[in-house]
């Protein structure tokens, strides 16, 4: 355990060396958190559309903007760099798991996030008001899934890196991802406003835990066995892409002997 | 005319060499592509439960996304290398484009080639071209000319942003447009109707960054809806916000201290 | 009118004082501070048409900043500077035409273009005809040797062959005046040879070069003139030869003998040269004027007193002279 703590230790402190880029991402997610509540505060002026409210939508677009922070900025290039440039050979020659290790890095930098995503919401809170809490037991149960998102959106990423073992070009491949998990995962627009089949599909996909599922929870359009079988899909996700992403990389990393580094 | 023949002369010279990471373009094409479907399915999926946003109908807002796409896709294909600048100034490779009958901003800019700017072109058209043909728009001769008048502008208020922008780097130590892209970002509010936001930032879009006309006025222009005199006025900003790009490039310029002091 | 014209050309850095660190970034932000640095200080240069000027000084004396007054890249603080009576920051296109610049640090080639497209876009850029381009490739490749490189794509040259292919591109446009700024740093001897032997024909054709180099033997038998600049001032500025006369005469013989040769032997073997005992018996060292003496007599000399195992000849570097000019050990008389 001693090693990963050690790198997450590391990625804590020299989150700040990275606070440009960090602050870049931030401005993204935020001013799209802006252009989202102008459009839904239009939308919703004089009163529902599809089952939102203007309280409940502005509260579900301030838990997209937490979840889409978090565990945003360090992991995508850091990762698709040590791969593309070969550093992966020599990570592999110390006594740690690769993957482990990637992950104590990406938690190690979570904390700048999450205070910047405090600020933002107390910001928010101050514009607009107080956001409405669901009753205790859904409070947790939200909590949960918040921290669920950091295993899963680390996945998420981690395959999605893990395509510079047989691509040069990782800015494409991110552009689709970033795309689609935006889509997929209710960043956008809550997936209910989807035609049926594919709001089903995304909702059993790994992506609406990334957002939508807590915000539901938070919103309270999700409780009671409903949200506690959302959040056992979170975490059966982390679970399948954690065993299938050593696969893959197991299969990515004979690619790279095969071309001789 | 020369100048012009010479410009594509050195974009085209990247062109061959692109061509050869035929996979990376490929990627790049399919990433780009994916970004714009999904801006659609969201808009679709508002779009499905609400008839107008703010009495904008969909097409409307399609055709507004449509021409970021196209501005954005313009900048990426032909003045790609305007992001390059901040690097070039940190590393000192401005000292040769000096020394060259040719002009340095036009050196700076034909650096690089963001082959993505094809597929955003094309995507960006098509989204415009079915949105022209839903809105039913009343085309007189006047009308197309201002029309493809408006355009043109439009793209060119989009670049000389790109290119005040990031000259600011002139007066920045750092080796990325951090600025820049900070601003890049702000101009994806510009894809919504500019009359949803509060004042300030009205303001913001329609004067100190005047994004709004890369978009909203050059649709209400040929909507022939709103406040459609205002879009008469792109060509006006275009060429004041060209003015200023090369005011701050050449003022610029001579602040250059080329490197290794 | 001279070709090259500065006239109290002076270039003032400004440099934010900053203490390290994040807090000494913080506190600049409220308190700025800056710390003026004088590059180029009162600089009188006139270069005629057809000189070969040799520029130096040590590291930081304001060489590279002069070129770069001298090409149009930097603003003086003050002063100006003429080419061909042209401002090369007023009418840049214009002067641009008539001069060449290469840095050796720094290529000009495109990383991602065959040199010989690289080439071409600045055959472009420089509007030169197709006739006139191929008689100057042809020449290019006679002297360069060019033709192997022109395949190479800019990011994978090797440093020799990074160097002729800027060279190309510096004189492309067969500029009356070229700038060469360490034109042979980190070369090896054969790509050097080559290399000089080309500045030798590009003089010959009347081109105006000014050389800034720390390898004296990039100067010697290239450039009449000798230029020497120290912290932004010119300290000395007249003929090359006459300095290599009066204060780089001096060389040193290192030999290793087979026997110990006594010091009194060698010195009788050798009256006009100075001997002395090197790091071990085996070792000595003859200092000669090489105006009196030449390193064959020295070893001829020697030859019938012990058979010679190896032998090397230490020649005092034009870096040598300036450094002593610069410790008030000489003073130059233009």
């Amino acid at each position: 355990m001693k090693p990963y703590t050690a790198h997450a230790r590391a990625a804590a402190l020299s989150a700040l060396a990275y606070r440009g880029n960090f602050l870049l991402s931030l401005g993204g997610a935020a001013v799209q958190l802006i252009a989202l509540l102008a459009v839904w505060k239009v939308l919703l002026a004089d009163g529902q559309v599809g089952g939102f409210d203007w309280p409940h939508m502005r509260a579900y677009l301030v838990v997209a903007f937490a979840s889409a922070t978090l565990v945003g900025t360090f992991v995508d290039f850091r990762m698709s760099h040590r791969i593309r440039s070969g550093l992966v050979a020599l990570d592999l020659v110390k006594p740690v798991d690769y993957q482990r290790a990637r992950f104590a890095e990406t938690a190690g930098g979570v904390w700048i996030e999450a205070v910047a995503v405090i600020v933002v919401v107390a910001i928010t809170v101050a514009i607009g008001g107080a956001l409405d809490t669901p009753p205790g037991p859904m409070l947790g149960l939200f909590a949960a899934s918040i921290v669920l998102i950091v295993p899963l959106k680390f996945a998420v990423s981690y395959l999605s890196t893990l395509a510079c073992f047989w691509t040069e070009n990782f800015v494409g491949v991110l552009w689709a991802r970033q795309a689609l998990t935006g889509l997929l995962s209710g960043a956008l627009v809550p997936l209910a406003f989807f035609p049926g089949w594919l709001a089903t599909t995304a909702q059993w996909s790994p992506f609406a835990g990334l957002t939508s599922t807590p915000a539901l929870i938070f919103i309270g359009q999700a409780s009671g066995t409903h949200a506690v079988l959302l959040v056992a899909t979170q975490l059966g996700w982390v679970l399948v892409m954690w065993y299938g992403a050593r696969l893959l990389f197991r299969r990515g990393l004979r690619r790279l002997t095969v071309n001789g580094g | 005319m020369r100048t012009i023949r010479l410009y594509v002369r050195l974009l085209g010279a990247h062109l061959r060499s692109l061509l050869e990471y035929e996979s990376d373009f490929w990627i790049m094409m399919v990433g780009t592509v994916i970004m714009q479907v999904v801006n659609v399915v969201f808009l679709a999926a508002i779009f499905a439960k609400v008839p107008h946003i703010n009495g904008w109908s969909f097409w409307a807002v399609v055709a507004m996304f449509a021409l970021v796409a196209i501005a954005e896709g313009v900048g990426s294909l032909f003045f790609e290398g305007m992001w390059n600048l901040a690097w070039q100034i940190n590393q000192g490779d401005l000292d040769y484009m000096m020394v060259r009958p040719y002009p340095i901003v036009l050196q700076v800019s034909s650096m690089q080639i963001g082959v993505n700017g094809i597929s955003n072109i094309v995507t960006g058209g098509l989204m415009l071209g079915f949105a022209i043909a839903h809105l039913g728009i009343d085309w007189t001769v006047g009308r197309i000319a201002g029309g493809v008048i408006v355009l043109l502008s439009a793209i060119a208020v989009k670049v000389a942003i790109n290119l005040a922008t990031n000259s600011v780097s002139f007066w920045m130590q750092s080796p990325s447009p951090l600025f820049a892209f900070a601003v890049h970002q702000v101009g994806d509010l510009a894809r919504f109707p500019l009359s949803i936001y509060p004042l300030a930032l009205k303001a913001a879009l329609g004067f100190a960054l005047p994004f709004a006309f890369v978009s909203f006025f050059p649709v209400t222009f040929v909507l022939d809806t709103g406040d459609a005199w205002v879009g008469l006025l792109t060509p006006v900003v275009a060429a004041y916000c060209l003015a200023v790009a090369w005011f701050i490039f050449s003022r610029g310029l001579r602040r250059y201290e080329s490197a290794g002091n | 009118m001279a070709l090259v014209e500065a006239r109290q050309l002076t270039k003032v850095f400004r440099r934010p004082d900053k203490d390290p660190g994040m807090r000494g970034a913080v506190k600049h932000l409220f308190v700025r501070r800056f710390v003026d640095k004088t590059a180029v200080d009162h600089v009188d240069l006139s270069i005629d048409a057809g000189e070969a000027v040799a520029y130096v000084g040590p590291n930081g004396a304001g060489k590279s900043t002069t070129v770069k007054l001298l090409s149009g890249i930097l603003q003086p603080t003050s002063g100006e500077v003429r080419i061909d009576g042209l401002s090369p920051q007023k009418d840049r296109i214009a002067v641009s035409h008539r001069i060449g610049v290469l840095f050796g640090q720094r290529t000009q080639l495109w990383w991602d273009l065959p040199v010989s497209e690289s080439l071409a876009v600045l055959r472009d850029v420089y509007g030169i005809d197709h006739g006139t381009y191929r008689r100057r490739m042809a020449r290019f490749e006679e002297v360069l040797e060019l033709g192997e490189v022109l395949p190479v794509l800019g990011r994978k040259l090797s440093l020799g062959q990074r160097m002729r292919a800027d060279l190309a591109a510096a004189l492309l446009h067969a500029p009356p005046v070229v700038y060469l700024d360490e034109p042979t740093i980190g070369l090896d001897l054969a790509v050097k040879d080559r290399v000089r032997q080309f500045f030798r024909t590009v003089r010959d054709e009347g081109t105006t070069v000014m050389l800034t180099s720390h390898d004296l033997g990039d100067i010697e038998g290239f450039c009449r003139r000798l230029v020497i600049i120290d912290e932004g001032r010119i300290i000395f500025d007249g003929d090359l030869e006459a300095v290599k006369d009066a204060f780089a005469r001096e060389r040193i013989l290192n030999v290793q003998t087979e026997t110990v040769v006594p010091l009194e032997a060698a010195r009788a073997a050798l009256p006009g040269a100075a001997i002395e005992a090197g790091e071990t018996p085996l070792h000595l060292g003859v200092r000669f004027d090489r105006f009196t003496m030449t390193a064959g007599h020295v070893v001829s000399a020697l030859a019938p007193l012990a058979n010679l195992v190896d032998f090397n000849v230490d020649e005092p570097s034009i870096e040598d002279v300036i450094r002593r000019v610069y410790s008030g050990e000489l003073v130059l008389q233009p």
